[in-house]
């Protein structure tokens, strides 16, 4: 059989599609398999019920999760690739058989996907799960005319609106001195006349850009990239502007300097484009979210921070409370490398898996295992600074250690001090028969240099 | 330009440059008060959008991330829904739900120098500033509504009082490393005063005064009333236990 012609998709840590820059999620269809009919010769792999992502750029289509299998078994088919959609034929079969989607692919001559290849294949997804197959089929369309009509965009190097915005912006680059400081000597009001319209034009385009969101939604770009502009202008301006600072305008540019911290998420998952399997993928994402703020965190991080970091990423995509909740109590069936964890006093925490307890017990173990420890033990205050955490959080550690059979307690005025259990090390026939080794030994050995 | 010899060449020169960098200061000046403006037009056109035109901008993905992005440039929250009817009546609807999400990020930020715990006034001050352009004004008992909602992630964000101020706690027991702090203050004389944490650690009292409640909670501290100076002291025996202040006595 002759090698895949699809290329695969590449995932995160939890099972995630990694999207290329602006790709943006847009619905989701589970149990489809995608397959070539008319031909099969041809080397397009048989796929058999997945999940299918529709994104902006691409047709993804991934293993079940529950049956995972080699990640290379997933495929991704540019939208540039495909050459035509077939609209749905109604007929009486088509009322009882699976949904199908028909589309034609064009391959080069080696035999792999390609945009503008010499020939083509039809392929088709069986829509096995429940979904709306004509809602998928509604944004495909969409989504492809959109994906065209900007590769023919990009082709003619000179987009008419986006060129308007970067050539005011290599004007004002130059701007009024030359790269050494100086004033520069040549038409000096030629310069200003040019200032002025520039001015003019970005009001003019400020303008017509807020009329209406239609308006908006067209010149987009052009307003990221005026966007752009204004923020680095603003805050290399008030920098070389010493005299020019006042508190407003401090505060604003910290404002903007926070803000560009809390975007992220670029393709968040949303119960619209998800449909059934909104938790499932929510779940997935926040696990491939929470990685930065757990680390910066130091492993650990209140639930409730992450719902303010993981809502900010995600801009007006706001997800609930409870949908975040959902989110996290979905982690157990899926490999993570985090978990959601709920204390006694019902605080709930997120924290990675190495965080957890082998970890903590070893250095609990360590720290038992002194010598000064032995002879006096340790309390929540030694352990805290030892494993670097809060008292509170050092106490719990302890007496999980000591439900392991790991510690003894020792209450005193001095409040609780626990030390290692030697209870396993002694001999019940011979209760004064000290080992060699063993933690036994090295306790009598700790209690005799004292005495 | 040509440089024409002697102290009256020298003196041209320099007016002539002294009034091209006035003109170009001008310009700057021009120029910095005009982007201004522009960006204020910018944030106000896009916070209007952002509350108007949400639910059109949710359902186009491409534009929405264009539309985040905008946001996040010129300094704009897209959080921006109404209370709106519903909301105050039966507290449904996003807007909660965002009060929630910009209360959290105010106490996220501020929690470098307050250790998690802001005064509800000084809170509602932070908000009512970062949604300037709302016309409502979000009252404290919007945003004791709003911690409500975050009821359901766990009790790691609670309101407390101490004395007659109302504190926002959003650092939970067991992630709070003021105790650490304290405790380490603690092991030079085995007990602190409120005064002393203060001092020593430049917080304010609330801080101080809900570290220690929260240490004598756990049964790390026990206080100590009957000193003569009056003040209550903090004694921590667990970092230098009664045993040792014993030995220290009987040498």
């Amino acid at each position: 059989m002759a090698e895949n012609c699809l290329p695969s998709v590449t995932l995160t840590g939890s099972g995630r599609p990694v999207l290329e820059p602006n790709e943006i999620e847009c619905f989701f269809l589970s149990g489809v398999d995608l397959l070539c009919e008319d031909d099969p010769h041809t080397c397009f792999p048989h796929l058999k019920s997945g999940l299918l992502i529709l994104t902006t750029h691409r047709l993804l289509w991934l293993p079940d999760s529950s049956a995972a299998g080699p990640a290379s078994s997933s495929a991704a088919i540019p939208l540039a690739a495909i050459s035509h959609i077939f609209s749905q034929k109604k007929s009486l079969r088509s009322v009882f058989a699976s949904p199908r989607v028909r589309f034609q692919v064009s391959l080069s001559p080696e035999g792999r996907v390609a945009a503008s290849g010499s020939r083509s294949v039809v392929a088709t997804a069986v829509v096995r799960g429940k979904g709306d197959c004509d809602a998928f089929l509604t944004k495909f369309w969409e989504n492809w005319r959109a994906r065209a009509s900007e590769e023919a965009e990009s082709g003619s190097s000179s987009g008419s609106s986006a060129s308007a915005v970067t050539a005011t912006a290599a004007a004002s680059s130059s701007g009024i001195y030359s790269s050494d400081g100086t004033v520069r000597m040549v038409g000096v009001s030629g310069i200003l006349r040019k200032e002025q319209e520039m001015w003019e034009s970005t009001d003019r385009s400020l303008q017509d850009a807020f009329q209406d969101l239609n308006a908006l939604m067209s010149k987009a770009k052009e307003m990221v990239v005026l966007a752009e502009k204004m923020r680095l202008k603003l805050l290399s301006g008030s920098n070389s502007q010493t005299n020019a600072t006042n508190d407003e305008e401090m505060g604003s540019k910290e404002e903007m300097q926070d803000w560009l911290l809390s975007v992220g998420i670029i393709s968040p998952v949303t119960k619209e484009s998800a449909g059934a399997l909104y938790h499932q993928q929510l779940s997935r994402q926040l696990a491939d979210f929470v990685k930065v703020p757990l680390e910066r965190a130091g492993g650990i991080i209140n639930l409730i921070d992450i719902y303010c970091l993981f809502n900010r990423a995600r801009g007006t995509e706001l997800i609930s409370p409870d949908d975040l909740l959902q989110a996290c109590s979905l982690w157990e069936k899926f490999e993570v490398p985090v978990v959601l964890r709920k204390f006694d006093s019902g605080v709930m925490v997120i924290q990675t898996k190495s965080h957890s307890d082998e970890e903590v017990l070893a250095k609990i173990k360590m720290l038992v295992m002194k010598p000064d420890a032995l002879r006096a033990g340790v309390s929540a205050g030694d352990a805290a600074r030892t494993l670097g955490v809060a008292p509170t959080m050092a106490k719990e550690h302890l007496l999980s250690a000591e439900s392991k059979g790991l510690l003894c307690r020792d209450i005193s005025p001095d409040g609780f001090r626990f030390y290692i259990n030697l209870f396993p090390e002694i001999d019940r026939d011979d209760m004064y028969l000290v080992k060699d080794q063993g933690i036994y030994a090295s306790w009598v050995q700790a209690n005799h240099s004292r005495a | 330009m040509r440089r024409r010899p002697g102290i009256g060449g020298l003196q041209t020169h320099a007016a002539a440059r002294d009034q091209f960098r006035l003109l170009g200061e001008n310009v700057a000046k021009i120029r910095t008060d005009l982007m201004k403006e522009q960006l204020a037009t910018f944030r106000s056109q896009l916070e209007d959008f952002a509350r108007k035109h949400k639910n059109d901008i949710r359902k186009n993905p491409a534009f929405r991330s264009q539309f985040h992005e905008m946001c996040a440039k010129v300094g704009v929250d897209p959080l921006a829904s109404n209370k709106g009817f519903w909301a105050e009546l039966l507290g449904i609807g996003d807007f909660y739900y965002e009060l929630g999400v910009q209360i959290v990020d105010i106490c996220l930020a501020t929690r470098a120098h307050n250790g998690g715990l802001i005064n509800l006034q000084e809170l509602c001050h932070l908000l009512r500033q970062r949604r300037k352009s709302d016309r409502g004004v979000v009252s404290e008992d919007d945003c004791l509504r709003a911690i409500s909602k975050l009821k359901v992630l766990g009790s790691g964000f609670e309101v407390i009082s101490v004395g007659k101020k109302k504190l926002v706690r959003s650092v939970p027991t067991e992630l709070n490393k003021d105790h650490n702090e304290i405790l380490e203050l603690a092991q030079a004389q085995g007990f602190v005063t409120v005064e002393e944490v203060e001092r020593r650690l430049s917080w304010s009292s609330g801080r101080a005064i809900d570290a220690l409640d929260t240490l004598l909670d756990e049964g790390l501290a026990m206080i100590d009333d009957g000193h003569r100076d009056g003040k209550r002291r903090y004694w921590f025996p667990c970092v230098s236990p009664i045993s040792s202040l014993i030995d220290i006595i009987d040498s």
